[in-house]
């Protein structure tokens, strides 16, 4: 998926993807911001803590809706092995992760860090799906 | 429960999740005991880690011996429904956890056990596999 051809589904995920990143800046410094300033409480600060994540919760509905755009069924096929690889993955450094906390007392993984984990192995895994498919 | 099964790629499937199951029952069993009776000397040493990680094996062969059935698996509607189901427990669990994590960045919230991070996507996938079924039923 290039974000330069002239596939509509790929060229509109772009588009969503810079938009979403944007909003995830945006609510990110605001979040922060009041934090800092008003030191919000109870159900307020959490309110107040989500609203940076629904940004990278809304990446995976956008890449579900490249999905369901896409017209192109190996590029789908693709999008689909990937994310599959990309849960795969998560999972095991996840509960790898989680059996040296409970045992070995590791430092905490902090949760939101798992998309980013599972963006990783996601970005790993196209060129790898693309090479074995060539 | 397992011999009902006619789809032989399903039968294979549902024993390796059956032995996975066990063998991680098993395992965490035997790393707590270890961890309780042995009192390791040096509790970041190699060996320590090493017994730590045992419970999380089974875990990761359950996730490969998912990706063989969706592999072994003839009917490609079964297989399409257990990717639907897949894709959604994806996206529930990495919900939940992304929320999580920024309230305990941002707000103090507990922190969440990792541990339970796997039994949730689960929890996500069965939901949205009963929802895959009744939409496409």
């Amino acid at each position: 998926m290039s974000c330069t051809n002239n596939n509509p589904a790929a060229r509109r995920y772009c588009k969503r993807l810079a938009v979403t990143l944007l909003i995830y800046a945006l609510s990110l410094v605001l979040a922060i911001g009041i934090f800092l300033r008003c030191h919000p409480t109870g159900i307020l600060a959490y309110a107040l803590a989500v609203l940076p994540a629904l940004p990278l919760i809304g990446l995976l509905a956008i890449f579900g809706l490249y999905l369901a755009e896409e017209k192109d069924e190996f590029q789908r096929f693709i999008g689909v092995q990937s994310m599959l690889w990309g849960i795969g993955g998560t999972l095991a450094v996840t509960t790898v992760w989680g059996f040296l906390e409970s045992f070995v007392h590791i430092r905490h993984l902090n949760p939101s860090l798992d998309s980013v984990i599972f963006w990783i192995f996601v970005g790993i895994s196209i060129p790898l799906l693309l090479a074995r498919y060539r | 429960m397992v011999c009902s099964i006619k789809s032989p790629a399903q039968r294979r499937y549902m024993i390796r999740m059956w032995i996975m199951v066990a063998l991680c029952v098993l395992l965490s069993v035997v790393a707590a005991l270890v961890f309780r009776l042995c009192h390791p000397h040096d509790p970041h040493g190699v060996l320590s880690y090493l017994v730590a990680v045992l419970p999380a094996l089974p875990v990761i062969g359950a996730l490969i011996y998912t990706g063989v059935y969706l592999a072994e698996e003839k009917d490609e509607f079964q297989r399409y429904l257990l990717v639907q189901s897949l894709l959604g427990g994806t996206g529930g669990i990495l919900a939940v956890l992304t929320a999580w994590g920024n309230m305990e960045d941002i707000a103090n919230a507990p922190h969440m056990d990792l541990i339970y991070v796997y039994p949730l996507f689960w929890i996500f996938a069965g939901i949205s596999n009963v929802i895959v079924k009744v939409k496409y039923r």
